[in-house]
């Protein structure tokens, strides 16, 4: 994960704090969504995400950081789906953290859920906890093939026995804190945007600052069609869905 | 126990033959349970080289036979505090033959259980993380702790009763394992002062194991109940799991027993009367049993959240009903048909009732883990568990690397406590006399 | 107290090998003890919930005090009453 190697005594520093801390979020407009899954392939594409081939994929084993829930209703003729992105929901309150035994997966002060593959010891705690099933494990040694083999050198190629999840591309955010720096200005946080919404075509995500209340994910945040996954089971998720409009016709 | 006529040791003398004389048939066991150790022990190492993937393990069922293993094998090692401590407490004499199997059981089944958590981590050469990394707020933590605490308490449990037994062996073998035996011995000659020091610190071990092996299996259910998966976020899951574990771990000793009996000729110590007893008592476990888990699944079943009930109707009619009335039927039916007479208790019925139990209760434990993540909240595509021939090779190897290990303990120390045995006989009738007596109205 | 049983070379080593055992014994205990401290200071430096490191620390630590106390008493009980 880049830089990040783990919770540090400076992440709470409390000088730091003063700082205006982000609070990185999504929304999702699934009134806009399509289905494309153009959002996985660019997530899997920038992330090294091995191929696990068809026989491991038949067991099971795809590793999908972002993947696509479909869920049919009604009956035929009169039948509508409704397409989900999850990625890894970056939770507010995630029970993945709590009952990882090693610090092995940690909130950091910018919302951001981490994983650190050098200290994880692959006990599958945290997939067994996390009630959006958004973690997956390098059940193998996965490899990509060598005609596709374009590593992106901002992202750790993961060992096999570990466990891995959607980072909301934080390495794209070191990289534009970075080029600030050395550019000595300040950090604007729309420079900072992930592989998935990037490449949407149809623009239904939406990334960034849910404390910056001028930003456009702050707002449609709180729009009246905004709903969270599980949310009653309390883990404040930061991706907000936007349900579908009137027109969408769902029974 | 010193010198008395006749010299106990030449009394039972029975007791001491496994480990002076040894026969073909002991080489042939370990033979046997030899192949299928070197069985689980190649499949681990397949599972090394490779990883994971050569179990049937997937996403989103992440946990499997594994950690069925590790929940069931440290849920047996309750035998050994159940017998040896509460009957010790409460002084019920037909504990004397049984005490020292029992607690053997639960020292070498810790070690299996832990073997397993280790066998299912994927990054086992990183294992010392938790000893560097730790985070107490992980129930795995609390495991390590409370199964830490646990081992050194029964290890301290079976050696200190043993002494007496070590100071005869010590007396009677000679050449290189006589050192063995007289370090052990602890200088042990019979003393009054060296017995009442021996009875006062059995007697606060008896009192001290009880709590902490509580505390074990509750942390284990913890490793369930603390996360928010349909019918695994459940308050009930501490005493259930504590009950499941005491039910597996008399089945165990009951099967040890009835095997021990046949093979080291111990027909004149393990008496029907002993099966009797403790086959009630495994009556009485699976009636507790099944009022737990009938508690657990009305709860479930009444309040029809549509996630949980999804669990619930694979376990009761969907693709886990075979597996699911199978510990029904091996847990409930099968025990308290053939238990609930008490006159009808030959030994080779609770034997029989004791196998149903110990297949019961592997299966209870896969019922309560592979169901629920087979079916998570968020459901992406059908998942399946096909456990593959690495999986069932680590389940062989454990329960034969467990038979292995209490074997060569036979081979060591006396199976059946010889002081004990004798205490009983001279003392014990003088002192349960007395104590009926002070239950009798006095001064009339 | 009364030592004076140990007299030859031959019970010299016998009592060595039983010293050995105790001291890995107190060895195994502080160990623990010292990780379980390592793992409360770990949780308050990174500032995560170090009241249940402690709280099992109040616990843990005593019961494995009083398991190193009893084989303690039974050690020494037995080694030194043998007449």
């Amino acid at each position: 994960m880049g830089n990040d190697t783990g919770p540090h005594k400076k992440d709470l520093d409390p000088s730091q704090k003063k700082r205006t801390m982000h609070l990185w979020g999504m929304v999702i407009d699934l009134d806009k969504c399509t289905g494309c899954q153009a959002c996985v392939i660019a997530c899997k594409a920038e992330n090294n995400i091995p191929f696990v081939g068809q026989g491991q994929a038949e067991k099971g084993r795809d590793i999908k950081w972002m993947e696509i829930i479909t869920e049919t209703h009604g009956e035929y003729p009169k039948m509508k789906t409704r397409f989900i992105p999850r990625p890894c929901l970056h939770c507010d309150d995630p029970p993945c953290t709590k009952v990882c035994p090693v610090h092995a997966t940690y909130r950091n002060p910018e919302g951001i859920v981490a994983q650190v593959y050098s200290r994880c010891i692959g006990c599958r705690f945290c997939m067994a906890a996390c009630p959006y099933t958004a973690k997956y494990f390098n059940w193998n040694h996965f490899k990509i093939p060598k005609v596709m083999r374009r590593y992106n050198p901002d992202v750790s190629v993961r060992p096999k026995g570990v466990v891995e999840k959607c980072t909301f591309c934080h390495h794209r955010l070191m990289k534009a804190k970075d080029r600030a720096a050395y550019e000595v200005r300040e950090f604007r946080p729309e420079e900072y945007i992930p592989a998935c919404v990037e490449s949407c075509p149809s623009q239904a995500m939406y990334f960034g600052d849910l404390k910056d209340s001028k930003s456009e994910v702050a707002k449609l945040a709180g729009s009246p069609r905004g709903f969270r996954l599980l949310e009653d089971l309390g883990t404040k998720p930061k991706v907000i869905y936007l349900s579908e409009g009137e027109k969408h016709d769902l029974p | 126990m010193t010198s008395r006529e006749p010299d106990p040791a030449e009394r039972h003398h029975i007791l001491l033959n496994p480990i002076l004389l040894t026969g073909k048939r002991f080489y042939i066991t370990v033979g046997v349970l030899l192949v299928f150790v070197i069985w689980g022990a190649y499949a681990y190492s397949l599972q090394w080289r490779y990883g994971l993937g050569v179990t049937g393990l997937n996403q989103p069922v992440s946990w499997g036979f594994y950690i069925t293993n590790f929940v069931f094998f440290i849920g047996i090692s309750h035998a050994g505090t159940l017998i040896s401590a509460i009957l010790r407490i409460s002084q019920a004499e037909w504990r004397r033959p049984i005490t020292r199997m029992a607690e053997v059981i639960t020292v070498m089944v810790l070690f299996i259980g832990a073997a397993n958590i280790l066998v299912d981590l994927g990054r086992p050469d990183r294992m010392l993380n938790i000893l560097w990394y730790g985070r107490y707020q992980s129930p795995l933590l609390w495991d390590v702790t409370s199964i830490n605490a646990y081992l050194t308490a029964s290890v301290l449990y079976l050696y200190i009763p043993m002494i007496p037994d070590i100071a005869i062996l010590r007396d009677r073998i000679r050449g290189m394992w006589h050192w063995f035996y007289r370090v052990l011995a602890l200088g042990w000659t019979g003393t009054p002062k060296q017995q009442q020091v021996l009875n006062r610190a059995i007697a606060i071990m008896a009192v001290l194991v009880i709590p902490i092996a509580i505390s074990v299996h509750t942390v284990v259910s913890f490793v369930f109940s603390m996360t928010l998966q349909p019918m695994w976020h459940s308050t009930i899951f501490g005493p259930y799991f504590v009950v499941g574990a005491i039910f597996s771990g008399i089945a165990a000793l009951l099967i040890s027993m009835a095997l021990l009996r046949k093979l080291y000729r111990l027909e004149n110590y393990l008496l029907p009367i002993h099966f009797n007893y403790l086959g009630m008592l495994l009556l009485i476990m699976s009636l507790l049993w099944f009022y737990f888990t009938f508690a657990e699944y009305l709860t479930g079943f009444y309040g029809n959240e549509p996630e949980e009930m999804k669990v619930f109707w694979a376990k009761f009619s969907g693709e886990y009903a075979l597996y699911f009335w199978t510990m029904v039927i091996c847990n409930f039916v099968i025990p308290v048909i053939v238990l609930c007479r008490r006159k009808t208790h030959t030994i080779l019925r609770v034997v029989i009732a004791s196998a149903t139990v110990i297949i019961g209760m592997w299966l209870e434990r896969f019922i309560i883990i592979v169901p629920t993540l087979v079916n998570p909240r968020l459901e992406v595509s059908s998942a399946v568990y096909i456990p593959t021939w690495i999986e069932w090779g680590e389940l062989a190897g454990s329960f034969a690397l467990f038979i292995l290990l209490y074997v060569l303990f036979t081979k060591f120390f006396p199976i059946i406590s010889i002081w004990e045995i004798e205490e009983g006989e001279q003392v014990g009738l003088k002192e349960v006399e007395k104590r009926i007596r002070s239950y009798m109205p006095q001064n009339i | 107290m009364r030592m004076k049983h140990i007299q030859t070379r031959e019970e010299k080593i016998v009592f060595g090998f039983q010293l050995t055992l105790l001291a890995s014994f107190v060895l195994a205990v502080g160990g623990i003890i010292v990780w379980i401290v390592h793992l409360i200071r770990l949780s308050h430096e990174l500032q995560d919930i170090p009241s249940i490191s402690i709280g099992i620390s109040i616990v843990a630590i005593p019961v494995f005090l009083v398991l190193l106390g009893v084989f303690n008493y039974v050690f020494w009980g037995m080694l030194l009453h043998q007449e």
